[in-house]
């Protein structure tokens, strides 16, 4: 690594020089008037916007080659943009001057927007945004509830930056937090500034970061090698927090590793990130070689004499891989399972060294920090709870998308302002945080705060951001028996508790959910889920029972209407519910009759048809297939 | 040097002891499986869970004995019922997994378990409990690494690579000695002169006493001993391939005496089956 970025030659020396650099890009950037921003963020590239994007350059070159056509000297920029927030209705492309929004477009609008609003500055109507209440058209983020309820910290140059452009960045304030730690803090004040702003780790574990640090830079290393690591192993289903950091804006990731390992006396650092985030590896790559050549990363950056570098590591895919033990034994090359913490990474971690691993959104924070100020950071959130976090809304919820807010804001702000409340006016049943081992929480809990602790209270937890709500059709055995089954091929086997527990615990929920269950198995769960908090190894098997535990909690009668009456009140799990047809809706057309694969409707032409539940399978065939909803489960 | 109190007796233990080697020298019983004084401990069974007492009726901590390094004066509960019942708990699930080891079942007889209320929902090769005892001895004592762990989760088994018969194996049994539940055998095939490790497939050939023609170490074993010894003497060598008992004779031979009355030492622990097939 020193050879590579000692054969390049530097192009920022010292804090001045950056400054300097900033001046001269804003001063350029201001003649480039006209911006157009595609998102590029992985779900709207998965929506074709990769195609938008070349589409505008080649509109972009094609007047620029047509010259005065457009009013001479104007330049137009097109420009990939990380994740913009609102997935649900992408691609979002954004246009400046005025900052217009444009959702759902499509290849053939492409001509229309550039002639239009580029080149004429009028707006395309029928692109906007409709807000669902008051059913007007609105133009700019600011005026859409699932962007003006946010508050950006983290991702406050998603979605306006190239990430595979350093020039955006820091003509954006980017690296202007590391040229004032470098040039004017002591580490230690720097450690002091996070302890002030009260973050705590965005992974999941709330531990006061500063902590860590304090301890990492105190704990002796035998070589006075100190490591750092970046946990971009996000695992979590429905979580893309991190992916969407790491792929919008990479740089702010490495400035604030970089701060961070000036605090601590790192000399060497890691991101650990998944495979499965091709984009993210490939834009941290561009980050890390750019921060390079201009010296933010090597030998004496920015003249301090502060020497560090960072790798990537391209994890395999193992869920318990995000457990910082087991991220640090697949760093070193050997299978990814957790140890006792019993000597602490930050005395002892990777290769034995002091080591500090923070999640991506947690070293994302810190340029802001050290930029506001930690007064200005610690103002917002609650009393334990400082900063913003980053949420991934998915499930039942109408504005699927990456939302950020304030810490201490109410699930039911998030669920119904910024997610536009539950999909196809269902009723919200519960909202399920901080992933696998998080838990359910209900609509009578909606009121309560984002915040590490009371999350923790109500019974789930924070986690690393992923929100999935679920709708009046969910059945929350069902839920608890997948986020089991999950943790189950994801635990790593190593500790008995764990390996045996969850496969007890599952087996169990299996019963239940085919109403085999009785009642004693439910204090059966209790006491296995105790066991395995008490007993685990590490935290994947020590919250392995939350999902089961909060749904007990919450939803404990749809437990018993299992077992007792062997009826899901959700009709959810297979056998118990049936399917009738209302003879009120039915129409006699027969297609039920005809696609059912056991022949068990019968009925006259243009007369109700009947289900024989004697020979139904409860294939669901019917179910789908009736074009008047006349079919029915109860 | 700190002082443990466990069960009410203190004793004094050098700085990182573990609480195991404490109770130990307090003569304080902490059941273990996963552990063997010859091997790191990891802490992977969890039977050996212990409580830490809190201060000034703080809540406890519950930790492994076995590999807690003790760093500062702490009073440890072995029979608090908080550690008492994860105890109980991880011996239940270790019967439902491995319902048919004795080894087992003697141990939970002398925790006071009585059975498991869960039934066998996990897979296990011949009740192996995966402490990973094999799996270290094989790489940290031996310098084989013939075997390892293959599968993750439930799926998690001791197997030699590919799940394959090792080419690494020397058959030297340490596994087999070091297996707290009886899942790794030695089996000698007495028509084709071989020991295997069951169940990892593993065959090595058995050195044969050249003199009265009893079956003795395998040969990779006397090959590994021989190499460590460094040895290049024809003598040496030569004796290398007797068994103790004809080696006793020669001595005595050659000292003028008559011959040696005492037999070959007992291969202890190593369960043998003589397998005929």
């Amino acid at each position: 690594m020193a050879t590579a970025t000692a054969a390049v030659r530097k192009i920022i020396h010292s804090p001045k020089e950056l400054e300097a650099y900033r001046d001269k890009l804003v001063k350029k950037t201001k003649k480039n008037s006209r911006i157009v921003r595609v998102c590029i963020g992985t779900g709207c590239a998965a929506k074709g916007s990769r195609r938008l994007y070349e589409l505008f350059c080649e509109a972009a070159a094609a007047s620029a080659q047509a010259g005065s056509g457009n009013g001479g000297n104007v330049v137009i920029e097109s420009k990939h943009v990380g994740c913009h927030g609102l997935c649900e209705l992408g691609p979002i492309v954004v246009i400046d001057p005025g900052e217009i929004l444009y959702h759902s477009v499509e290849e053939p609008d492409v001509a229309e927007i550039f002639r239009e609003t580029v080149l004429g500055g009028r707006v395309v109507e029928r692109l906007l945004y409709e807000d669902p209440k008051t059913k007007e058209k609105v133009k700019t983020p600011a005026e859409i509830p699932f962007y003006n309820v946010q508050k950006r910290i983290v991702l406050k140059h998603n979605g306006h930056i190239d990430p595979t452009s350093i020039d955006d960045y820091i003509a954006v304030g980017g690296y202007s937090s590391l040229g004032r730690a470098l040039g004017s803090m002591e580490p230690e004040s720097i450690i002091d500034q996070v302890e002030k702003a009260g973050l705590r780790g965005r992974g999941g574990g709330g531990f006061p970061t500063a902590r860590k640090w304090r301890s990492c830079r105190r704990a002796e290393s035998p070589d006075g090698i100190r490591y750092l690591i970046c946990n971009g192993d996000e695992g979590d289903p429905g979580a893309f927090m991190d992916r969407s950091v790491m792929e919008g804006n990479p740089h702010g990731v490495l400035e604030g590793m970089i701060i961070g390992a000036y605090a601590v006396g790192a000399s060497r650092g890691y991101i650990y990130v998944r495979n499965e985030y091709p984009l993210a590896v490939e834009h941290l790559k561009l980050a890390i070689d750019q921060a390079r050549k201009f010296g933010f990363l090597g030998e004496d950056i920015l003249g301090s004499g502060f020497s560090f570098d960072i790798r990537i590591n391209r994890g395999g895919g193992a869920f318990v891989c995000g457990e910082s033990t087991a991220l640090m034994a697949s760093l070193e090359g050997r299978t990814g399972e957790p140890r006792a913490k019993y000597i602490h990474t930050v005395e002892s971690g990777l290769n034995g060294r002091p080591t500090v691993l923070n999640n991506v959104e947690t070293w994302a924070n810190v340029p802001s920090i050290i930029g506001m100020g930690s007064g200005e950071f610690a103002a917002i959130g609650t009393e334990g709870s400082k900063g913003t976090k980053v949420f991934s809304l998915v499930g039942k919820i109408t504005n699927t998308g990456l939302v950020e807010v304030p810490m201490g804001i109410t699930l039911r702000r998030i669920i119904e302002d910024i997610g536009g409340g539950v999909q196809n006016g269902k009723a919200f049943k519960a909202v399920q945080t901080g992933g696998p081992s998080g838990g359910c929480i209900p609509a009578e809990q909606l009121d309560a705060p984002v915040d590490f602790d009371e999350l923790t209270r109500l019974g789930s937890m924070m986690g690393s951001g992923g929100m999935i709500v679920m709708d009046e059709d969910t059945c929350m055995v069902n839920v608890a028996k997948y986020f089991l089954g999950f943790l189950k091929s994801e635990s790593c086997g190593k500790c008995t508790p764990c390996r045996e527990g969850i496969a007890q615990m599952l087996a169990i929920l299996d019963r239940i959910s085919k109403g085999e269950g009785e009642l004693e198995d439910l204090d059966s769960l209790h006491v296995l889920a105790e066991l395995l908090s008490e007993g685990s190894l590490c935290a994947l098997g020590k919250t392995a029972a939350n999902p089961i535990l909060s749904t007990l909690r919450y939803f404990r009668g749809e437990y018993e209407e299992h077992i007792l009456n062997k009826h899901c009140p959700a009709r959810e799990c297979k056998g118990l519910f049936i399917y009738q047809i209302d003879p009120e809706s039915c129409t006699g057309c027969g297609i039920c009759r005809k696609n059912c694969p056991v022949e068990a409707i019968s009925g006259e032409r243009k007369a109700p048809h009947v289900i024989d539940q004697a020979i139904c399978t409860k294939c669901n065939t019917c179910f789908e297939k009736c074009p008047f909803g006349a079919v029915m489960k109860v | 040097m700190p002082t443990v109190t466990i069960e009410g007796k203190t004793v004094t233990v050098p700085h990182e002891s573990t609480i195991l080697q404490a109770a130990r020298k307090a003569h304080v019983w902490i059941p273990t499986l996963c552990y063997h004084p010859t091997v790191p401990s990891l802490g992977v069974c969890r039977i050996c869970m212990v409580e830490i007492l809190g201060n000034d009726g703080a809540p406890g901590r519950l930790v492994t004995a076995c590999n807690y390094p003790v760093r500062r004066d702490i009073t440890v509960s072995v029979s608090s019922e908080r550690a008492a019942q994860v105890r109980k708990g991880v011996m239940q699930l270790l019967l439902a997994r491995a319902p048919d080891s004795g080894e087992l079942q003697e141990l939970a007889a002398r925790m006071g378990v009585r059975g498991t209320p869960y039934p066998t929902v996990t897979e296990s090769q011949r009740n192996c409990i995966l402490c990973g005892l094999c799996v270290s001895v094989c790489e940290e004592v031996i310098g084989a690494s013939a075997i390892g762990f293959a599968g993750r989760g439930v799926e998690r088994a001791v197997a030699a690579p590919f799940r394959q018969a090792s080419e690494t194996c020397i058959a030297c049994g340490a596994c087999a000695a070091i297996c707290p539940v009886g899942t790794i055998q030695v089996r000698i095939h007495t028509d084709t002169g071989e020991a295997e490790i069951s169940p990892f497939k593993s065959r090595s050939k058995l050195l044969v006493c050249e003199e009265c023609g009893i079956r003795m170490v395998s040969v990779p074993v006397a090959q590994a001993m021989n190499d460590r010894l460094k040895i290049d003497w024809e003598e040496f060598r030569h004796l290398a391939r007797l068994c103790p008992e004809c080696r006793r004779k020669h001595a005595a031979k050659a000292l003028g005496f008559g011959a040696g009355e005492d037999s070959v030492i007992p291969l202890e622990k190593i369960q043998v089956n003589e397998v005929n097939n």
